[in-house]
């Protein structure tokens, strides 16, 4: 039997981009700890129980795909928000991001409704944000780097004061190029813009996955891996963009 | 005036292609940029001097290699033609081959113009010019982060050659391009595939185009030939291949491509399924020119793979093949074809992430490189260079590959030399686009030394002996 089990929403229709490696990375790392996981793919018409997982992943899409997964996943909502509130790890990435909240407004300002999970709205626009960016943000009031790459037509504006950032834009554009601001981080939920192979470069986002989950499992985290390569890359990227 | 205008874009174009030969960079694109910028209708005109046809072909992967091989056949046939090379694909390359084809004047006529297009820059051609046939190859993720997402480059395809006389010819494996008859109205030609040897019943790579483009249904796959071309069908709205003009049969790959067109028999000395579909693809629009079987026959079976095509080189007695890669199904296929060696082997991997490239190299954890296993393979080292270094160090990684075997050398000549020089008796070296041609004429250097040197021990040996 798995001792972590992933659910990942929706994978045939929100998988724009290496969002595979997100999940690859966390099944790694825990194998690497000696856990074993698995990984269950969600596929539109399945009823899911978000309290049998202990993380949920979904990835990016296009705007077509968005809306079906928000016709999905609509009846679920209460459930995931419960499940949220109490501490369960998530990490929704682009188009997955955009849905968590009240509407996305389309360029000639058709209005889609979102899950309403949290104070936030998305309004498109023609031209995308695209490159690579790197945040800063904190954990346990260490602060730390985030680095990968972005690519949005979408703008995304927090109303809630309460709800903070991922991180604060370093060096790219973020959740609307004006405000400084990239993603959110509520509870153990990570919604953020940065898509595709987020977790290997940023293995301290990773680790803090697993130890989550860990700890809601009543298993102490420990043992750093070895980090050299995952560094290396994170570290390539932040030189290439600072100099 | 205007003339006079024409005149002076073309030997500024001209002017600069000679100074771009003789530096030996950017010969490709700046001339057609700086025509362009003099003189903006220039490449109408200059398309006006195509007396017979102009062929247009775009998709996300074979379009150089098709493109070169009817140009092949054509040449076998003593046409002229323009032709932009090396994927040179922007209208800037487009318009450099056709200043290079002309004379001073913008008067000289040739028979057909071949032109490799980029996806995106199809709506900005076909306002320019009007080909009589535009072919598409296939539609895989590639470069999202350049034109947003697939869907968006399939409609701008699509609302271009609406409302106009073009001729299709579709790849009919393809759901994702069989349905532009449907949309457009245009007559289309379709090629494609009968069942081969080489098919799978279940797809194992993570591919597009799952569902069907006019309901959303799941489709239901027959058989793969690769990725999500194949024999399909829809079960709701009944969306399924379309009806061929030019099938491919009897396909082996011996490893070169042995196959029948209809009942042309043609012989290839490239290597791999997805060339095979380019060779079909040449063929068939070889045979809508009107170009008998024989002179098909011997171009194609002449016709020796391009730059980083699976390429070949030899270098102190080790085999060394050069691939391009660009995208997951170009990886997922030159991994495949590395599989096939059973030799010991060393893996280099250049990845950049300039333009040209695609700025966004995601796409590295779309590609199934855990299908290279790396000890049961005998892979002794993966040497990861170019700017992104670190990412396909990690993919590696991830992908299970003992960390000892992993080695990161950011500059493309000491990875290569590295990954020469731990012993093997093979080395594959795979490269983005824009580290591509530094990292050939680095082989290409590295090949005459190993030849010189293997002629000094010769002459050493033949004076001891004397």
């Amino acid at each position: 039997m798995a001792d972590f089990i992933i659910a990942h929403l929706y994978p045939e229709l929100m998988n724009l981009y290496g969002d595979r490696g997100n999940i690859i990375c966390l099944q790694k790392r825990l194998e690497w700890r000696g856990y074993n996981s698995y990984i269950e793919a969600i596929s539109p018409g399945c009823q899911i129980e978000f309290n049998q997982y202990d993380m949920i992943f979904m990835g990016a899409g296009s705007d077509r795909e968005q809306k079906l997964v928000v016709n999905e996943l609509v009846h679920n909502c209460s459930d995931l928000k419960l499940e949220i509130e109490q501490g369960l790890p998530a990490l929704f990435v682009g188009g997955a991001y955009q849905l968590l909240g009240k509407y996305y407004e389309s360029s000639d300002g058709v209005q889609m409704p979102g899950l309403n999970l949290l104070d936030f709205y998305t309004q498109r626009e023609q031209n995308r944000l695209i490159g690579n960016i790197v945040l800063a943000a904190s954990l346990h009031g260490q602060p730390f780097t985030v680095a990968g790459f972005e690519n949005h037509a979408g703008r995304t504006y927090l109303e809630d004061k309460e709800i903070k950032a991922l991180g604060r834009v370093i060096s790219g554009f973020g959740n609307n190029g004006e405000d400084e601001q990239e993603g959110i981080w509520y509870k153990n939920l990570i919604a953020t813009y940065l898509h595709g192979p987020l977790l290997p470069k940023n293995p301290i986002l990773a680790d803090y996955f697993i130890e989550v989950m860990m700890n809601r499992k009543g298993i102490t985290f420990a043992s750093r891996l070895d980090d050299h390569i995952e560094n290396f890359a994170h570290e390539q990227i932040k030189k290439k963009v600072l100099g | 005036m205007k003339k006079v205008a024409l005149i002076i874009a073309i030997i500024a174009g001209k002017f600069a292609a000679c100074l771009s030969k003789m530096v030996g960079t950017g010969g490709t694109s700046i001339p057609g940029k700086i025509a362009l910028k003099l003189y903006p209708q220039i490449l109408k005109e200059l398309a006006a001097n195509i007396s017979e046809e102009i062929f247009v072909v775009t998709g996300t992967n074979g379009k150089t290699t098709t493109t070169n091989m009817l140009a092949g056949i054509l040449k076998e046939k003593g046409y002229t033609f323009v032709h932009n090379r090396a994927g040179a694909n922007m209208i800037t390359g487009i318009t450099t081959a056709f200043i290079k084809e002309t004379d001073w004047l913008g008067k000289r006529k040739t028979a057909y113009a071949l032109l490799e297009t980029d996806e995106a820059n199809v709506p900005l051609l076909l306002k320019q010019l009007h080909p009589r046939v535009v072919l598409i190859t296939n539609f895989f993720s590639d470069q999202l982060d350049r034109y947003g997402e697939l869907d968006t480059t399939i409609n701008l395809i699509k609302d271009a050659v609406r409302d106009t006389n073009i001729e299709l010819v579709l790849n009919a494996d393809d759901p994702l391009v069989t349905h532009f008859k449907n949309d457009t109205g245009l007559h289309c030609w379709y090629y494609g595939f009968d069942d081969t040897n080489y098919d799978r019943v279940l797809s194992e790579e993570g591919r597009e185009g799952r569902f069907c483009v006019f309901c959303a249904h799941e489709l239901y796959y027959q058989r793969f030939h690769y990725a999500q071309l194949g024999k399909f069908c829809c079960p709701e709205c009944g969306n399924k291949n379309p009806e061929r003009n030019f099938t491919a049969h009897s396909l082996m790959l011996t490893p070169k491509i042995e196959m029948k067109v209809n009942d042309i028999e043609i012989i290839s000395p490239y290597q791999g399924f997805y060339n095979a579909y380019n060779v079909l693809a040449a063929v068939s629009l070889a045979k809508l020119v009107g170009i008998e079987d024989a002179i098909i026959q011997k171009a194609i079976a002449n016709y020796e793979p391009d730059a980083g095509r699976m390429e070949q080189f030899e270098i102190n007695n080790r085999k060394v093949t050069l691939i391009l890669v660009k995208n997951p199904t170009g990886l997922n296929q030159a991994l495949a074809a590395i599989n096939t060696e059973p030799a010991r082997k060393t893996i280099f991997f250049a990845l950049n992430d300039n333009v040209a490239d695609g700025r966004d190299i995601s796409w590295i954890w779309d590609a199934d490189i855990e299908q290279i296993t790396v000890l049961h393979l005998n892979v002794e080292a993966i040497v990861c260079s170019g700017q992104r270094s670190g990412d396909i160090a990690l993919r590696f990684k991830y992908a299970d590959a003992p960390v000892d075997r992993i080695y990161i050398e950011d500059e493309l000549q000491s990875g290569i030399k590295k990954a020469l020089s731990v012993a093997a008796d093979a080395t594959y070296v795979l490269s983005t686009y824009t580290a591509l041609f530094i990292c050939r004429d680095i082989l290409i250097k590295l090949q005459q030394e190993s030849i010189a040197s293997a002629d000094l021990i010769d002459q050493i040996q033949k004076s001891t002996e004397s």
